[in-house]
């Protein structure tokens, strides 16, 4: 029996319920959440019973009598299919908490239908083997998810966000598909086994437009522009979905795509590595630049794909020196990283959606001393914060120290390969920095110190709905930091099936690994000395609490607090042209002033650059033609008749 | 044995040498300047007391001294002081002790946002900027050693097969390091040109303003893990400038403490000498330590083939 198939049977039946029984909108909730959660525990219980043989749940169908759809499991997919079923029944768990309204009850219905929708489109495209299929899969998943971008539709943000991120998707699906029609013009054949046959000056033209394609899904810089849109319109875990499991997909297809080709030019792995960078380093600091605590959170994953992206660089660099180390450490890092981060940015959303759901507020500096308030929310996201900026004890540092692990490789080479790597590693020191930067910003504005608003004061932790979620992603975050063993292990698993890398010696994986955590460890049982050392020196004093330290003003507000506008500004203008921070001017005008306003913020170089180099030039020229375009629908039907001939004449003459 | 006897000796006596920088400046500007064991006294006096609390604070407030001062030690423990094996080595450990201390900075600065007072909020970000620039440059020094020595670890690059030395064949590059080293040491230890720790004014201040609210033994645990902090800069200074045979066991000690103190000592000139840059100054300022280094790997490519 095919656990696989069943799982997903379950999901997309989990997902139809709500359709007809969402009168009872509890009701409808508790029934979804449970048939989805059976669904993805069946799902696991498949990865696992597979994990020695995946060949075994391999099937195909026959489509329309002229296609074949074929899917099958290698270790990769298995790798991705882990993050898939992990993630979506935690979120879904939490969309109890955050589907609140009962007069929403048929939205709600809606979008849980096309989150299944969502989730078994995802794990269909880690399985997809053939180009049909894959093409299918692919575009399931980018218009499910696009309808729960939607959720909001009433919201003219949420129309402009939607739009912009149907573009982004349908564009990059064009661009795959031309990558599948360049190899289908050279083999004749949809089957992914037979890819590699292609000659190799096609392969680094097929990689380079399945890349860009990839990478609109990815998100990588510059085209990310629809992640800080759709984030922050979507619900809280619909985010948590998108960007800690959907926008991997767009890596497993650049993992796959580059597999498949099977192509070694170094060229690639550089390309992979300079975009890797770019992204990284302008992820992060637009992150910084964000008010709104969701469209930061977006700007972080640019950072991450980033950093995912440079592993995987390494890894292929690796491949094309037949250096089997780096090429191990690289991917095996990249691999780590996604199952991170997907960890660690749901967590962060799920946080963020609560914080928002129970204030009204998304702006950062409007928020403040929601530690106390909301205490488990606070401290999970402290911990997710610590993960994501790549600090020890916790899980983002592990997969970062693989990918340091495979650059330091790097720098035995000469010329361009040590300039690349010597880059590579200073810019993902400075990612790291700016990352800890952007996130005790968020932590230290948004969680602690006085609040800013009075809506503020009411917030509290939600129920279980809220708060089991979001511990276990924190504990799994710290749990990989202190025992990363077996998950580095599961990275390297996950490689089983690609040739080159199980010749990294298991012994030195090992060692490596075996070291990491015991410093971990070390680290956590100095602290915890620490902390007993701490306890015995207050051991019977006398301590008072009185108000924080002025500096000698003697009726301080909230309001005088830094804010994360002032926190980030100095960095921001460092990397001026590449982050330009705008500020509205203050006129102070007359002898009695009025009321003055000020408002600063970042732009987005990519998101300018395509506006003006390429959306209004392109709206400018189509709107020469705005004539063809007239309500007569006679003509319109003329149009079609003059092109149906121009093309037979074309086919047969 | 020797290992930990040497540890030990190094988490006693580190309180000792920030003595030396104010004795220095104090003579220079012909004091007589507060007795050697000066900070012996301060931490004695910071643990008798109590505290007091902001209400506005949580546990993070709590956490940052802890964690700041457990970076420090960690990161003692893993350093061959005076080319004596340290107690803990693998390859890598670098870049896990350079990512603990900045725990150690993510809880510092996240403590002083806790308190919710503008100025602190101020130290903070300026301890974020700089730190990330520093952590720029000590990643460029550890790539320049890759180059060198092939190893990831204190251990191997100063008691390892193949030690990091002034007089081998790459050696002139790292007078360039030494110069990028002490930059960093100067801005991770908020020290002039930098950073002023002895200034009034919160405004202009970077580490002090943001450890203001913290009192009594907590106070006591930030400064002591600065004392760390700093030692552990001063030492990897010293072992550079003048690298020990490991052979020398024990014996080596006396001479590593003496390049220490004069480390210590340079600090104390050059903040006798130098007035603290303008803050949009600083930037520039450590980004040289990086170009400096950055600098010196491109050029290994003609000396290591």
């Amino acid at each position: 029996m095919n656990f696989f198939l069943l799982s997903l049977a379950i999901i997309v039946v989990g997902g139809a319920i709500p359709l007809l029984t969402f009168r009872q909108f509890v009701l409808t909730k508790c029934i979804y959440i449970s048939v989805t959660a059976v669904g993805c525990i069946c799902g696991l219980y498949a990865i696992l019973s597979a994990a020695s043989s995946p060949e075994s749940l391999a099937w195909s169908w026959a489509w329309q009598h002229v296609f074949t759809l074929s899917f099958s499991f290698d270790s990769l997919s298995l790798f991705f299919l882990l993050p898939i079923f992990l993630i979506c029944p935690l979120a879904a768990i939490y969309s109890f908490f955050y589907f609140e309204r009962a007069e929403n009850s048929l939205k709600t219905a809606v979008s849980y239908f096309f989150t299944n929708i969502l989730i078994v489109s995802m794990a269909l495209v880690t399985a997809a083997s053939n180009m049909l299929a894959f093409a299918l899969v692919w575009e399931l998943m980018s218009i499910s998810s696009y309808f729960l971008v939607m959720y909001d539709y009433q919201k003219e943000e949420t129309r402009t966000a939607g739009y912009l991120y149907f573009l982004f998707a349908q564009g990059g699906a064009l661009l795959i598909l031309a990558a599948f029609g360049v190899i289908f013009s050279h083999n004749g054949s949809f089957d992914f086994s037979r890819v590699v046959g292609i000659p190799d000056s096609t392969k680094l033209l097929v990689f380079f437009l399945a890349f860009l394609g990839f990478g609109s899904k990815a998100g990588i810089f510059p085209l990310h522009i629809w992640l800080p849109h759709a984030h922050p319109a979507a619900p809280s875990h619909i985010s948590a979905i998108m960007s800690g499991v959907m926008i991997k997909m767009g890596i497993y297809g650049i993992l796959r795509m580059y597999f498949m080709l099977g192509a070694t030019d170094i060229r690639i792995g550089q390309a992979v590595l300079i975009l890797g960078m770019i992204s990284g380093l302008l992820g992060v600091l637009y992150a910084l630049g964000k008010r709104n605590i969701k469209r930061m959170l977006a700007y972080s994953s640019v950072e991450n794909i980033g950093i995912i992206l440079m592993g995987a660089g390494f890894g292929m660099i690796g491949v094309a020196k037949g250096n089997s180390l780096m090429a191990g450490f690289g991917f095996a890092g990249c691999l780590l990283h996604v199952l991170n981060h997907s960890i660690f940015k749901s967590l962060l959303f799920l946080g963020a959606g609560a914080v928002i759901r129970k204030t009204g507020i998304s702006r950062n500096d409007l928020l403040g001393g929601l530690m106390k308030r909301m205490p488990i929310t606070g401290k999970t996201f402290l911990a997710g914060s610590l993960s994501i900026s790549g600090l020890p004890p916790f899980s983002g540092f592990v997969s970062e120290f693989l990918i340091y692990f495979a650059a330091f490789q790097g720098l035995k080479y000469n010329h361009i390969n040590l300039l690349l790597s010597i880059i590579a590693i200073i810019s993902l020191a400075a990612i790291g920095g700016l990352a800890t930067f952007c996130f005790t910003k968020v932590v230290g504005i948004v969680f602690l110190g006085e609040p800013r608003s009075e809506k503020i004061s009411l917030a509290t932790d939600g129920g279980w709905t809220l708060t089991v979620p979001i511990s276990l992603l924190a504990i799994a975050c710290l749990g990989i930091g202190v025992f990363p063993a077996p998950f580095i292990e599961l990275a390297f698993s996950g490689l089983a099936d690609v040739s080159f890398v199980s010749q990294v010696d298991p012994q030195l994986v090992q060692t490596i690994v075996t070291n990491l955590g015991f410093a971990s460890r070390l680290f956590l049982v100095i602290i915890f000395a620490v902390v007993l050392l701490r306890k015995s020196l207050y051991w019977r004093k006398e301590i008072t609490a009185g108000p924080t330290w002025g500096c000698g003003f003697t009726r301080p507000t909230t309001r005088i607090q830094y804010t994360g506008a002032s926190f980030s500004r100095s960095v921001i203008d460092f990397f001026r042209p590449f982050a330009l921070s705008r500020e509205s001017e203050v006129h102070l005008k007359k002898i009695f002033p009025e009321r003055t306003r000020y408002a600063s913020w970042v732009e987005d170089l990519a998101e300018i650059g395509m506006r003006q180099g390429l959306a209004q030039p392109l709206l400018s020229f189509l709107g020469k033609f705005r004539w063809i375009q007239h309500g007569n629908v006679q003509l319109y039907i003329g149009y079609i008749i003059v092109a149906i001939l121009i093309l037979l004449l074309i086919l047969f003459i | 044995m020797e290992s930990l006897l040497s540890i030990g000796i190094a988490l006693v006596a580190a309180p000792l040498f920030p003595g030396i920088i104010l004795k220095v400046k104090a003579l220079f500007a012909g004091k007589k300047g507060p007795p050697l064991l000066i900070k012996y006294y301060t931490l004695m006096k910071l643990c008798k007391k109590g505290s007091v609390y902001s209400t506005t604070t949580s546990f993070v407030f709590k956490m940052g001294p802890v964690v700041s001062l457990a970076g420090g030690i960690m990161i003692l423990l893993f350093f061959p002081l005076g080319a004596i094996a340290p107690v803990l080595s693998f390859h890598g450990d670098v870049l896990v002790l350079f990512y603990v201390l900045a725990t150690g900075r993510f809880f510092t600065i996240a403590a002083a946002l806790d308190t919710g007072s503008p100025f602190q909020g101020m130290g903070a970000a300026r301890e974020a900027f700089f730190g990330t620039l520093a952590e720029a440059s000590i990643f460029a020094i550890l790539i320049l050693f890759y180059r060198m020595t092939h190893s990831l670890s204190f251990g191997e690059y100063f008691t390892g097969a193949n030690p990091i030395s002034l007089t081998g064949p790459a050696g002139a590059l790292l007078l360039l390091v030494i110069v990028a080293l002490f930059i960093v040491l100067l801005t991770e230890n908020s020290r002039v040109p930098v950073d002023d720790p002895a200034t009034h004014l919160e405004l202009t201040m970077i580490h002090e303003v943001m450890v203001l609210d913290h009192s009594g033994p907590d106070l006591a645990l930030i400064e002591l893990g600065s004392f760390y902090k700093l030692f552990f800069y001063s030492a990897f200074l010293a072992m550079i400038v003048c690298p020990l045979n490991p052979s020398g066991g024990l014996l080596n000690l006396p001479v590593f403490y003496t390049i220490v103190v004069l480390v210590y000592m340079t600090i104390g000139l050059v903040e006798s000498v130098m007035a603290r840059f303008k803050m949009n100054l600083v930037p520039k300022f450590v980004l040289t330590s990086s170009i400096l280094v950055v600098f010196a790997a491109i050029l290994t490519m003609g000396f290591i083939k």
